[in-house]
């Protein structure tokens, strides 16, 4: 992987992108289930260069006790990159873009989990980032789905996660450093599959109405092939090898 | 944390009561340490890195290496940082937010260890005296936890200095440039190597795991670099040690950790 | 699997149709769909899917064991293994003439005591309240406490008990097992204990294997030197 080279081609005239795949091609995605021995649940992503940890906890006890809620569980994220995650040495205290990233999760797995069942307590998520590489709140978006259902968190949904962008004026799939750094526009997209439902939808970049359009619906379809991994990394654990 | 995880009494008995009889619960002697597992660059893209097994304590440490402003009153080096972090996803009572005192007690323990053993050769990570050294940041992320974190941290951070490059800048232009190219070995000096022992009534256990940490009635972390030369110590606990037992951890220290040396070493080949 | 069964995943649709849906289902529109990882059964007139994880969900007259937290001059605390602290209140122990002295409480449960206890009420407004004032429930005083899934804990009981009692036979253990997925066995010899909590720990592993029993069976046949 190269460094950042303002001259280098993001697409060149074969439709090949600065990584060698075409438009509408993930990077390498592996997802494992479980790993964890104290985690009540727990996912590992390795979504292209990012090493993402999932763990969960809950339903527990909330502490301290003003914070819980007498209807329903509550859902806490955690988004953390460790110090060598990155490029540059990132200092251990939380910064506001994990902060932020932490809510954007915690409300695209809301619609997903079902803790009306259980007043009082709370489901934690703690996301950890080992390295980075572009794209790493959906990886770890993807990964927290699979720690949740891994810890028997009863859930309407999976949710699933991948950006799709745009570089050389041309809507792609997955985007990843080098293309969030310089290329034209970055759209990390949640969903459900079988409810149909966006959950977690950013922007940074400009689209015209019909790139938006196909921005989105690259993304849904991109979506869907990563919820095929983590029903495969599931049935993986659960399963053996007799999955349906 | 040990106070906060309660263990169950019957356990607690049965660690008593096989210790009597010189055994332990998972069948190890007294003074042998766990299966510590090594692998290193786990992390691809840092400076160095290392995933370290102990038992089922799980460490991960990545080392950054990037130019750094020297300390006021030592411009002729360069800057070593370890530090520790229990991640919320290793324990259930693992809390967020400032780091606990048992946490910051941890992360100055390993630091102290590979920093009075002189690992790294500061004096060769200069990039322009007084304006610019190199800084190597040794940072360790608990993953799982099943006691005794020192030396899990610890061997995780010495493995992967062990097998870290570091880059090579010029001083040009009043700033460091990066040499394209020129990634060498950290200097490395000696191999020092933590061995922590319990104390459970009147036994010494080394590598306690969890439920041997939550009954212990005091630890002590002991370092010694590759000439069997001890630079780092720490006790801890609400117990005492008699002066025979000190000097017993002091002898045991040194023969165990010769021992986890040579597994550092092989980590060090294997990379290569 | 015959196809009135079938391994499923939150959100995986399990069928559509006019069926009421029961545990760990959801009805969406004409679709139902599993919340869980789990094993769904089709009956007549209704669909659940049967958990393969998750904590424990405590229910009235279930046999747990638990492990004293803390406690107050007028009840403990106990960890089930479930999202919700398990409440014994003095009374329970002490008769209903109880009233609280200093310390009187840790001179019959103290902290990190293991006690098999019945859950005797619960409702998700309050924590699930445990008695011990059967026969067969108190304090636990020798054994070793093993951990499994709650979900395993049909399995490792087995048809009317056949898979427990195959095990007790074969190492001479007795083995006390929680609801909650916690199980304490004990045995005269150390080689019989290592022997149970084998089998244990491996139903745990291979619940969802065929001829688990038969495997199981296999390892508890082999003679202790060989092992």
């Amino acid at each position: 992987m190269g460094g950042r080279d303002a001259t280098m081609v993001l697409l060149d005239e074969n439709g090949i992108r600065c990584d060698g795949r075409k438009v509408d091609e993930t990077r390498r995605i592996m997802i494992r289930a479980g790993g964890l021995k104290n985690a009540d649940g727990s996912a590992y992503i390795e979504f292209g260069d990012n090493k993402i940890l999932v763990g969960v906890f809950g339903p527990r006890d909330v502490h301290p006790k003003h914070m819980s809620n007498t209807d329903t569980g509550i859902l806490r994220v955690r988004y953390h990159m460790e110090p060598f995650s990155v490029g540059e040495r990132k200092n251990p205290a939380p910064s506001r873009r994990e902060i932020e990233i932490s809510k954007v999760i915690k409300e695209a797995l809301e619609p997903a989990v079902m803790l009306e069942k259980f007043p009082r307590t709370a489901v934690d998520v703690f996301i950890e980032v080992l390295q980075a590489d572009g794209g790493t709140r959906c990886a770890a978006l993807t990964a927290a789905s699979v720690a949740l259902a891994d810890a028997g968190i009863p859930m309407r949904d999976m949710v699933a996660a991948v950006a799709a962008g745009k570089v050389a004026d041309t809507v792609i799939l997955d985007v990843n450093n080098e293309e969030d750094q310089a290329g034209q526009a970055d759209m990390p997209i949640g969903y459900m599959p079988s409810l149909d439902k966006i959950t977690l939808l950013q922007l940074d970049g400009v689209l015209t109405p019909e790139e938006y359009k196909k921005c989105v619906d690259v993304g849904v379809k991109g979506c869907k092939v990563v919820y095929e991994l983590q029903k495969k990394a599931l049935k993986d654990k659960y399963f053996g090898n007799g999955g349906d | 944390m040990a106070s906060v995880s309660v263990l169950d009494q019957l356990r607690k008995a049965q660690i008593i009561e096989l210790l009597e009889q010189g055994k332990r619960v998972d069948g190890r002697a007294l003074d042998e340490s766990r299966e510590i597992k090594i692998e290193t660059n786990a992390i691809p893209k840092a400076n160095g890195s290392a995933r370290v097994y102990l038992g089922e304590t799980e460490v991960i440490c990545g080392v950054k290496i990037q130019p750094d402003r020297p300390f006021p009153d030592t411009g002729d080096r360069g800057l070593f940082i370890c530090t520790a972090e229990l991640l919320p996803l290793s324990h259930p009572t693992v809390e967020t937010g400032p780091p606990q005192p048992h946490v910051i007690e941890l992360a100055r323990v390993v630091d102290r260890g590979i920093r009075e053993s002189h690992m790294i050769d500061v004096s060769q990570l200069v990039i322009e005296k007084d304006k610019s050294v190199i800084g190597v940041f040794a940072d360790n992320v608990v993953v799982d936890y099943d006691g005794n974190l020192f030396d899990a941290c610890s061997y995780a951070a010495t493995a992967a200095l062990l097998t870290s490059t570091t880059p090579k800048w010029n001083w040009v232009d009043d700033k460091p440039a990066l040499v394209e190219g020129e990634e060498t070995p950290l200097p490395i000096a000696t191999i020092p190597v933590s061995v922590t022992m319990g104390k459970i009534g009147s036994h010494i256990i080394v590598d306690p795991n969890g439920d041997e940490w939550a009954s212990m009635d005091a630890r002590i972390t002991i370092t010694s670099d590759s000439d069997g030369n001890i630079c780092a110590l720490q006790k801890g606990g609400s117990d005492g040690f008699t002066q025979d037992e000190i000097n017993q951890c002091g002898e045991i220290s040194v023969r165990v950790g010769a021992k986890i040396r040579e597994k550092l070493k092989e980590a060090q080949k294997g990379s290569q | 699997m015959d196809n009135k069964r079938k391994y499923v995943i939150p959100g995986d649709v399990v069928t559509t149709g006019p069926f009421r849906p029961e545990q760990n289902v959801i009805l969406e529109g004409e679709k139902i769909i599993s919340t869980t990882i789990g094993i769904s059964e089709i009956y007549e007139d209704s669909v659940r899917v049967i958990p393969l994880t998750g904590k424990y969900i405590p229910k009235i007259n279930d046999l747990v064991i638990g492990k004293v937290l803390s406690h107050t001059s007028l009840s403990w605390e106990l960890d089930i293994n479930s999202c919700y602290v398990g409440f014994l209140p003095a009374q329970d122990v002490f008769g209903r003439d109880f009233s609280a002295h200093a310390d009187e409480l840790s001179s019959k449960l103290k902290t990190g005591d293991l006690v098999a206890a019945r859950i005797a009420n619960f409702d998700r407004t309050r924590d699930p309240l445990v008695t011990i004032s059967d026969r067969d429930l108190g304090a636990i005083d020798s054994g070793s406490l093993v951990k499994i899934s709650p979900s395993k804990v049909p399995r490792l009981i087995g048809k009317r008990g056949s898979m427990i009692q195959m095990i007790e036979m074969a190492t001479n253990a007795a083995v006390t097992i929680g609801q909650n997925g916690w199980v304490v066995v004990s045995c005269e010899t150390p080689e019989g204990l290592l022997k149970a909590k084998k089998a244990i720990e491996m139903i745990n592993a291979k619940a969802h294997v065929a001829n688990l029993t038969d495997q199981v069976k296999e390892m508890l046949e082999i003679k202790d030197d060989e092992s």
